[in-house]
């Protein structure tokens, strides 16, 4: 059995020498040089643009603006309306400026130094207009609705209530990969290396905006350094770039700076949460209403709901929910790791430690007290569903047991302990129609074909089990290439579902090629398989058949699917700074089947280091009176470092869930994320008695409370 | 980046002359090439220091202890005669920046190194530090990045370096060399408060260089330390900090440096703090009554990360003195 065996990366070897070559390493002859000039404005018009110094550069070949742009690319949809853009709004098709740090030229020259050049001698100007992009500085009132349902129809009279507003910031990807193109075309046929996590989504938005057929446009993706959500869509400039490649005949490559990737693509918004909590003396829980305000840009509504998620995560008979969002002057927002799911499930774990504190309960027993039996929303039966089983061992494995619940009540060597908690869930999606093709040669090899991504996750290295398993083969002998849009047809990498849907085409493929063995067939073969999930509706099929993307959520199929976690996390505090470290967590998971216990234990640890990231530093500072994200590179943005991370415990349960999809997986790569953030928060009130409810805990806070 | 010349100087004297004549000096380059390619800085011509041997003397058993400024952060931190006599300095360049960062930066280089106010970062934003007479983005942005001493209506930036501080506290001294000669500046008076001019940002002249820093021996030197207050573990700059560096006999403290760093415009030297410290035990009180000397009547995330940081420094310091 390959399934279940801690398999090192196949490429591996290839990244850590240099051999992986990204979309930014090719460089093939002839190659041209691109940089983008971004707006300095928040809101307004160009008034004009003078590139005489910049076009005079020897060596630049062109300055483009939405003077050469006007009615050059189609019309296409975001993909909240069902297309593949980051945003309906194509930043050169005219004068008009909608955020700071908007696209107004890009520059292409002989090298890339000259380039560099050139984009800080484009002298653009401006008429501005007011502009507004934090959240606190907008009107509920002009908010847009994106959810709002209930539950039961009178909230009961419950004995203990809490009621507290919670927010979290505006945060960026920053993926060690800066978003790049390189753009070729051949005759009338368009080839583009981006790092994208959706290939084929990725090729039919460069085609619709190009006007040229879709199997005109080939896009690859082999190696992706990190997508996060931010590589999700088709970006502006992989057109821009793409339509100067075709002008000036010439492959175009273009390098987006750390600073630009905080504007030319999408952002985790700010997002305010109210959470109100009843719950009978005994700690029974009755109601439970969420509130949700977030960003939004103004040309696209973008709503990340996911009250539809914690909704999920207790017993409850009242729940009401409603989700707003803000039109501001911003880039659009989008998916960030855990995009619907961080924010609510930080507001609720909070909110249920307060509870927790209010009752005298200890927070893990509350929460195992209310463990529901069915779903509270739709009243469906859940899926395979351990939070209790998580809970329990890892208070266990963390020694909860040994914790006095006192706030403030236990130190060592001058700085304040706190132990914390919170329970984990993320979907089980169900992803769409995935297609695979595997083939096996004479030399034995057998090579699986499908359209899926690895953005560095070891999605590939993970199909190759699965396909050696199904096949009946050594996994040395499966070759597995994804990241080609020319592949069979996969899914964007996103909702942690590529191991269980493009899995389980590649599982049905490899079932395929082991019968057509059996049968006597001999080398080479060739075998295609189609993954149709169940609960495609016939919407679904029809947006499938539109290049639409297809997620099928976690309610399918008369089922409630989930994965679990359970994280626990120490704090330490220093009482004079208010500075806070994590020298310890512990999270234990229930992700269905364990694939690759190496990989998937990888993709958790990531999660928790992002969780404490979120909790105690990430954030894209505002500045409210020019309307724009302040400080966009990495000395201002912090990332967890190794010094923030102390010692990681994954568990992870490996009970395999049929009704998820036939290999019974879940999905690892967000929910690390999930509980850490609050139960480092929590673990914070525990240490210091102070309740952080605005995300990052910033030492300040910690000291002037006391 | 503009196109520039570049000189690579074999002695201190030829350095000096290319800087008379306007040219740049070039260090580790961890500040000025960034600045460089973001057209922050735009010389017409680079004279590159790291040839220039006299630069990279330097001698830690000597009084006072004499550092070429082309000695590197990373070597200068693993000393063992600096950490026994100036562990407050150690501090300071131990915590800064990153491992490969101290490895190439030198010392002249941090003392010098510019502003990290996004404002003046983003290269395109109002900033009377980089365009003067364009303004200020800072003063209406977040109060994150505001100092709260030694501002002025042109400039609020903090000045972000460690290193600094933990010198003005050790009464170190600057000695540079221009075409009139050798001079020494006390370390608290390199840096110039903004005022209506924040485009001039050290006293140093046309053509002058920082050839080395002196650092003399002594109680307040040896029973020092460095407290540096921010988010992440490592690899950031302070949101405040403080060097503390006490001086005591017989339980009471008979004297006191104590620099506030990151938290205004310039190392901020806080007499304030140190007559509340000079004549008494040093407690936890006594250390919050000079933090809050020090940072009367401000207010905001800097202010109290350097409240923590002075009291801190206070209670290492006096740890370090001997007063348990
Ligand atoms: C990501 C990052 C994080 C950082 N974090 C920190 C931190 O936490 N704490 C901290 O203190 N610093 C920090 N720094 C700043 C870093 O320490 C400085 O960039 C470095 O010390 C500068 O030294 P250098 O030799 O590279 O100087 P250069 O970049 O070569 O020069 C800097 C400036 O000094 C001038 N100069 C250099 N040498 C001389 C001389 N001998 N005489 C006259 N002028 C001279 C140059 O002309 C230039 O203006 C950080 C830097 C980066 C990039």
């Amino acid at each position: 059995m390959s399934i279940g065996s801690p398999q090192v990366r196949a490429d591996a070897v290839a990244k850590v020498t240099g051999v992986a070559r990204y979309a930014a390493d090719h460089r093939p002859p002839g190659m041209l040089h691109a940089r983008l000039v971004t707006s300095t404005i928040a809101r307004g018009l160009i008034t004009s643009i003078d590139a005489s110094d910049a076009s005079g550069l020897p060596g630049v070949r062109a300055v483009i603006t939405h003077h050469d742009l006007a009615g050059e690319l189609n019309p296409v949809q975001a993909l909240v309306d069902g297309g593949h853009f980051h945003t309906a709004a194509c930043p050169l098709a005219g004068p008009v400026i909608r955020h700071a740090g908007q696209i107004v030229a890009l520059v292409v020259a002989e090298t890339g130094e000259v380039a560099e050049r050139a984009a800080h001698a484009v002298d653009v100007r401006y008429a501005t207009g007011p502009a507004v992009l934090d959240l606190a500085d907008t009107d509920p009132a002009d908010d847009v609705e994106v959810a709002r349902w209930e539950v039961g129809d009178r909230m009961p009279g419950g004995a203990v209530a809490v009621d507290e507003v919670y927010t979290t910031p505006a945060q960026h990807h920053h993926a060690i990969e800066l978003y790049a193109v390189l753009a070729q075309w051949r005759g009338a046929s368009l080839e583009v290396d981006v790092p994208t996590q959706w290939v084929q989504g990725e090729q039919r938005g460069l085609a619709a905006a190009l006007g040229v057929p879709e199997s005109a446009v080939r896009v690859r993706a082999p190696y992706v350094g990190g997508g996060f959500g931010g590589k999700a869509v088709v970006l502006w400039h992989t057109v821009l770039v793409a339509w100067a490649a075709r002008r000036l005949a010439a492959p175009v490559r273009l390098f987006v700076t750390r600073q630009q990737c905080a504007t030319v693509a999408s952002f985790r918004p700010q997002s305010t949460h109210r959470v109100r909590l009843t719950a009978t003396s005994g700690g029974r829980l009755l109601g439970y209403e969420h509130d949700v305000r977030a960003q939004t840009s103004r040309t696209d509504t973008v709503g990340l709901a996911g009250t539809a998620m914690t909704a999920r995560l207790y017993a409850t008979s009242r729940i009401r929910c409603r989700e707003t969002v803000a039109p501001v002057d911003a880039p659009t927002p989008g998916f960030m790791r855990a995009p619907a799911e961080f924010g609510h499930a930080f507001a609720l774990e909070s909110a249920v430690d307060e509870l927790a504190a209010r009752l005298q309960v200890d927070p893990v027993a509350l929460r195992l007290r209310n463990e529901p039996a069915r779903d509270p929303v739709t009243r469906l039966p859940f899926g395979g569903r351990h939070l209790s089983q998580c809970l329990r061992l890892g208070a266990e494995l963390f020694g909860w047991a040994d914790r006095d619940p006192r706030p403030r009540s236990m130190s060592d060597a001058g700085e304040l302990i706190g132990w914390g908690c919170a329970a984990s869930l993320y979907p089980a999606n169900g992803g769409g129609i995935v297609e695979c093709r595997m083939t096996l040669d004479e030399d034995g090899r057998a090579v699986v074909e499908v359209a899926a991504t690895d953005l560095g996750t070891g999605a590939a290295t993970v199909l190759a089990q699965i396909a050696a398993d199904a096949a009946g083969l050594d996994p040395g002998a499966v070759v597995v290439t994804l990241g080609d849009s020319v592949l069979p047809a996969g899914l964007m990498a996103a909702g942690s579902c590529t191991t269980g849907s493009a899995g389980s085409a590649v599982y049905r493929a490899g079932l395929l090629l082991r019968a057509a063995l059996e049968r006597g067939e001999s080398a080479p073969v060739t075998v295609t398989a189609r993954w149709v999930p169940r609960g495609m509706t016939p919407a679904l099929h029809a947006a499938h058949r539109r290049g639409s993307r297809v997620q099928l959520g976690p309610v399918r199929d008369g089922r409630v699917l989930f994965a679990y976690g359970a994280q626990f996390a120490e704090v330490r505090v220093d009482p004079v700074t208010g500075m806070v470290r994590v020298p310890r967590v512990v999270g234990v998971f229930d992700a269905g089947r364990i694939v690759n216990p190496r990989t998937a234990r990888a993709q958790l640890v990531g999660g928790i280091t992002w969780g404490i990231g979120h909790a105690i530093m990430e954030r894209t500072p505002i500045d409210r009176s020019r309307a724009a994200f302040s400080g966009t590179d990495l000395g201002a943005c912090h990332v967890a470092t190794h010094a923030d991370v102390g010692q990681v415990r994954v568990e992870m349960l490996d009970i395999a869930d049929p009704a998820v999809n036939p290999l019974g997986v879940k999905g690892v790569g967000e929910i690390g994320l999930v509980g850490t953030v609050a139960a480092v928060t929590n673990a914070v009130y525990h240490a210091t008695g102070v309740r952080v409810r605005r995300l990052p805990v910033e030492p300040a806070v910690l000291v002037s409370a006391r | 980046m503009r196109a520039f010349q570049y000189t690579r100087a074999r002695s201190l004297s030829e350095a000096v002359t290319a800087a008379a004549a306007g040219a740049t000096p070039l260090a580790g380059g961890t500040t000025l090439v960034e600045l460089l390619r973001a057209e922050i800085a735009r010389p017409a011509h680079v004279v590159d220091l790291r040839w220039v041997g006299e630069l990279r003397e330097w001698d830690t058993a000597g009084e006072p202890a004499r550092i070429g400024a082309l000695t590197s952060m990373a070597a200068l931190a693993a000393d063992p005669l600096m950490a026994a006599r100036f562990p407050a300095v150690v501090e300071s360049l131990q915590l800064a920046a990153s491992g490969q960062l101290r490895a190439m930066a030198t010392i002249g280089g941090n003392l010098l190194q510019a502003s990290r106010c996004p404002a003046f970062r983003d290269g395109r934003s109002p900033c009377n530090r980089r365009a003067p007479g364009s303004g200020c983005a800072a003063r209406t942005g977040p109060a994150h990045d505001h100092a709260v001493r030694g501002t002025s209506t042109a400039c609020v930036a903090p000045y972000p370096g460690d290193l600094a501080v933990a010198l003005v506290a050790a009464d170190a001294e600057i000695e540079t060399r221009s075409p009139a000669g050798t001079r020494r500046i006390p370390a608290a008076a390199l840096h110039r408060a903004p005022g209506a001019t924040p485009e001039r940002e050290h006293v140093l002249g046309r053509g002058e260089l920082i050839a080395a820093v002196l650092v003399p021996g002594g109680p307040t030197a040896r029973n020092a330390a460095f407290v540096k207050v921010r988010d992440r573990g490592s690899f950031a700059f302070a949101l405040g900090s403080a060097a503390v560096g006490l001086e005591v006999s017989a339980g009471l403290v008979i004297a006191a440096r104590v620099v506030l760093g990151s938290v205004a415009t310039i190392p901020w030297r806080s007499h304030e703090a140190e007559s509340v410290l000079v004549g008494e035990r040093l407690t936890a009180g006594t250390a919050r009554a000079a933090a809050d000397a020090a940072l009367a009547g401000t207010c905001g995330p800097r202010a109290e990360a350097a409240r923590g940081a002075v009291t801190k420094a206070c209670l290492t310091a006096a740890s370090r003195a001997g007063v348990s």
